[in-house]
């Protein structure tokens, strides 16, 4: 590994916690077998998977029987949006959902929408936060679930949850209440019991677990219909192979986490607010998007450069190995700006300018430091190249 | 497949030539606007008598491949003549660039616009030739050109994805695209023409219909 890159992109995906690694590697080599019963092998992989069970379950204030293992965060994202409409077809085939969802909760109501489900896009304010006046006005007869993406991927900002609990508890006929917490599980205090969540999606490579693993919380009697089909070995909605040494790691990644959640939140703040300060004391005409810190996620930062382009920045930062993601249509593969920059009135400048830096637990304040350094040469650079920083 | 650059690009990414700007050019133009996510401006200076560019620079408000055709074109350009210059073609520019990935050859056909459109500046302000410039079928036609279908990196006009172009009595331009309604590109041809055609002044509507 090369021990000068910076990589400061953990909302695509994080490094594997060498102790994650550590934890799997028996699964793969000796203890390879299936959960069963009455062997003592079947024995322990079982046992190990109900401890896992609870143990994820304590992070959420669930129940451990509410702890589903899928493939990742778009696997539990299938299984349970679209399980739960089916479920409730007779009731009513409408959804809520918001226009800045995250592409995975998007997709899959296009799906549903081509098969005669109708849905409510609510709209976001400028810093992100939906409109909870246009969601309670959303709610119909036929409503049957509310799926919203809980942190928004590229604006950092967290959903009132509590708020759309209470709207949804509110109403005079059960809605569920789905969430893509992929960006917020290990970022901010999640308690479904409180919160009146039915339903998340985690994804584990999102905070140093192994790709290809995520977890689904379900609220004990939610109605889900099964879309997928085979030996059930562990739960009926993922049939199939169980990933025992995903599982095993994807809870050691929560559990490392977790043992000191407090600790891990301070200090991804405190790198956060080292970058931004960072940035604000070097470089001049810039915008922060999303909402100021301390409200908005621990773990993001996502800030326009006037005058110089996303993508340009993006690649000048790889010179330096440093590693970051733009809302630049000019780095998308069908050229249009940001969705939810686009959605959320920014301008077109803005959008093409927008740098996103999104923070793990390897990051380091070394790391911090040579990032503003680098970004500091790159938009010096890139604005004395460009026709718009003379206006100034 | 992963988007890649080639090594060319990135060098004169790195490296750009002739970034700047004349204090006083004899040729200047801007193409593009922060809008469309690039800007370029071109600055010339011309040897009166020979017409030969002796000096070219440019700006760029764009991605790493918008700075890199900007700098091999001004390279291809500084020397030759102003009907050799003219002759430049953004293939030709992509080409010596050793490839661009087929979503970003646009950039290459914006640097060659800045380029003629300079040097149209110069041909307007110092050798007082006049232009065509009026709403028209044909000038119509030569916007077109300049948009990339960025799914295979070819203009759409080449591609015979305009199957009808046409103005009307009332000013209003009439265009027919043979485009899928889901195809990814859609959003951005329909874009680039309305930028593109946003020129014509005297233009009442735009309409774009997928045929």
């Amino acid at each position: 590994m090369n021990k000068n890159q910076v990589y400061l992109d953990a909302c695509k995906t994080t490094r594997m916690d060498p102790k994650v690694f550590a934890a799997m590697k028996p699964y793969f080599l000796e203890k390879y077998w299936f959960p069963g019963d009455f062997t003592n092998i079947g024995n322990e992989i079982a046992d190990k998977l109900s401890e896992s069970q609870e143990k994820i379950a304590k992070t959420l204030n669930a129940e451990a029987e509410e702890i589903i293992f899928t493939n990742g965060g778009t696997d539990g994202n299938n299984i349970a949006i679209k399980g739960m409409m089916y479920a409730n077809k007779e009731k009513g085939k409408h959804f809520i959902t918001s226009r800045i969802s995250h592409p995975s909760v998007l997709t899959v109501f296009k799906a549903l929408e081509e098969e005669g489900y109708k849905g409510t896009y609510i709209s976001a304010d400028e810093d992100g936060y939906l409109d909870l006046e246009e969601l309670q006005d959303s709610i119909r007869q036929d409503t049957t679930l509310v799926a919203l993406t809980h942190i928004n991927h590229t604006l950092g900002t967290v959903q009132k949850i509590d708020e759309i609990g209470k709207i949804l508890q509110a109403s005079d006929h059960k809605i569920n209440l789905f969430l893509d917490s992929c960006e917020a599980y290990t970022k901010i205090p999640i308690d479904v019991k409180k919160q009146n969540i039915d339903a998340i999606s985690i994804s584990g490579h999102k905070f140093n677990g192994p790709k290809g693993t995520g977890i689904l919380y379900l609220k004990k009697g939610t109605e889900v219909e099964r879309t997928q089909h085979g030996i059930v070995r562990m739960h009926s909605l993922k049939p199939g192979v169980v990933n025992v040494p995903g599982i095993v790691g994807i809870t050691k990644a929560a559990e490392l986490i977790y043992e000191d959640f407090e600790a891990h939140v301070k200090q991804l703040r405190k790198l956060q607010n080292q970058l931004y300060e960072g940035i604000k004391s070097k470089i001049d005409d810039i915008r922060l998007n999303g909402p100021r810190l301390g409200e908005r996620s621990p773990a993001h930062l996502n800030v326009s450069f006037m005058a110089a382009e996303g993508e340009a920045i993006m690649v000048m930062l790889n010179f330096a190995d440093v590693h970051v993601e733009t809302g630049s249509a000019c780095s998308s593969e069908d050229l249009k700006a940001d969705y939810i920059m686009m959605n959320t009135g920014r301008t077109f400048e803005e959008s093409h300018g927008s740098v996103r830096f999104t923070l793990d637990k390897f990051v380091t304040e070394k790391q911090i430091n040579r990032t503003i350094d680098s970004l500091d040469k790159t938009i010096t650079e890139l604005r004395r190249r460009s026709p718009l920083s003379k206006k100034k | 497949m992963a988007i890649k650059y080639s090594e060319k690009v990135i060098e004169h990414f790195k490296n750009p030539h002739n970034v700047g700007e004349l204090t006083e050019p004899a040729g200047f133009a801007t193409e593009g606007s922060p809008a469309c996510g690039d800007q370029l401006s071109v600055y010339l200076d011309i040897e009166e008598g020979t017409h030969v560019i002796k000096d070219i620079k440019f700006q760029s408000y764009g991605c790493a491949s918008n700075i890199a055709t900007a700098s091999i074109i001004t390279d291809m350009a500084k020397g030759k003549t102003l009907e050799e210059a003219k002759e430049l073609t953004w293939k030709q520019a992509a080409e010596e660039l050793g490839g661009l990935p087929p979503v970003k050859m646009h950039c290459s056909v914006l640097a060659v616009d800045a380029l003629r459109s300079a040097i149209k500046n110069y041909e307007e302000t110092h050798l007082g030739k006049q232009f065509d410039d009026s709403l028209s079928k044909s000038n119509v036609e030569k916007e077109l050109e300049k948009i990339i279908y960025g799914k295979v990196g070819v203009d759409i006009l080449t591609l015979k994805l305009v199957k009808y172009v046409g103005v009307d009595n009332e000013n209003n331009i009439i265009i027919d695209l043979e485009m899928d309604e889901d195809d990814k590109f859609l959003d951005d041809v329909k874009k680039e023409i309305r930028e593109h055609l946003a020129q014509f002044e005297k233009a009442n509507k735009i309409e774009i219909n997928l045929v």
